[in-house]
């Protein structure tokens, strides 16, 4: 029973540990993210839900590696307009195919879902309310981190 | 203990099987091509919410009093696209969408990026009201 006490303690821990995402806040950064330019698109990817924090797959646009899902985290690129292709593999590829035009701003929510032995995480396109709105207590994490 | 040996491959079987449900769902697309406009000749503002379900299970809403600009046309109707709303098709992996409209009804979708047409097994009646380009 103690035995059972314990890992459940160590389990507990370990899920706050993947939690502890660090860096600044999104509402603490804001003020310092230059504008995108108007011959460039700008993809914000953030990831609020901790559920599976341990699972973090690299992001990938069109095949380049960006960032990674990291719950509680954001990172945002800088496109020039086109069709793009975002994708994370765990168990399995989810991909998510989008249109960015110069100027634009789009946000890229990472979920989490079930699966057979590890979580899923999935891009899924957001409106720019939601966005804007969820994206508010994420830490900066960087690209590529 | 020998009589047991078939459950690692049966075990193996189960688990190759599971893994090809995960990517099970998927959007039915028909290839079509897109006759792009330049010009285009009306925007669309729905006048009231509309939700779709479509064959892989998921629903969409189309938003009250978003406007829809023109396109183009493909074989089955007229498409259009907005900036009010992100629209996208969903099943195993998620698409960017933009309507179809065909006789005032939402036949289907329009998917840019693959190039293809996604069907609504049932069209919808919108109701929407067109709304001229100023010259």
């Amino acid at each position: 029973m103690k035995a059972l006490a314990r890992l459940s303690v160590l389990f507990v821990l370990f899920l706050l540990v993947g939690c502890a995402t660090t860096g600044p806040k999104f509402t603490e950064l804001s003020s310092h993210i230059t504008n995108v330019a108007p011959n460039l698109g700008r993809i914000y990817f953030y990831r609020t839900s901790v559920l599976g924090a341990a699972i973090q797959p690299e992001v990938k646009i069109n095949g380049e590696g960006v960032g990674k899902a990291v719950p509680n985290g954001f990172f945002y690129v800088d496109k020039v307009p086109g069709n793009y292709e975002i994708m994370t593999s765990t168990e399995v590829d989810r991909k998510l195919s989008l249109t960015l035009d110069g100027g634009q701003t789009r946000y890229v929510r990472l979920n989490i879902s079930m699966g057979f032995f590890v979580g899923h995480v999935y891009p899924e396109l957001v409106d720019l309310d939601v966005g804007t709105k969820e994206i508010q207590n994420c830490r900066y994490i960087g690209k590529d981190k | 203990m020998k009589n047991k040996t078939w459950i690692i491959p049966m075990f193996c079987l189960f688990l190759l099987l599971n893994a090809c449900a995960f990517d099970i769902v998927r959007v039915k697309q028909i290839p079509v091509s897109l006759e792009s406009s330049h010009n285009p000749k009306s925007s669309l503002e729905l006048q009231e919410e509309a939700t779709v379900r479509m064959e892989s299970g998921y629903s969409r809403t189309l938003k009250a009093k978003t406007r829809w600009e023109y396109v183009g046309k493909i074989s089955n109707g007229d498409v259009f696209k907005t900036k009010d709303q992100v629209l996208t098709v969903e099943a195993s992996n998620i698409y960017e969408a933009y309507i179809v409209i065909s006789s005032e009804k939402l036949v289907g979708f329009y998917l840019p990026i693959e190039k293809s047409f996604s069907p609504l097994s049932e069209p919808k009646v919108l109701n929407m009201m067109m709304i001229e380009r100023e010259q």
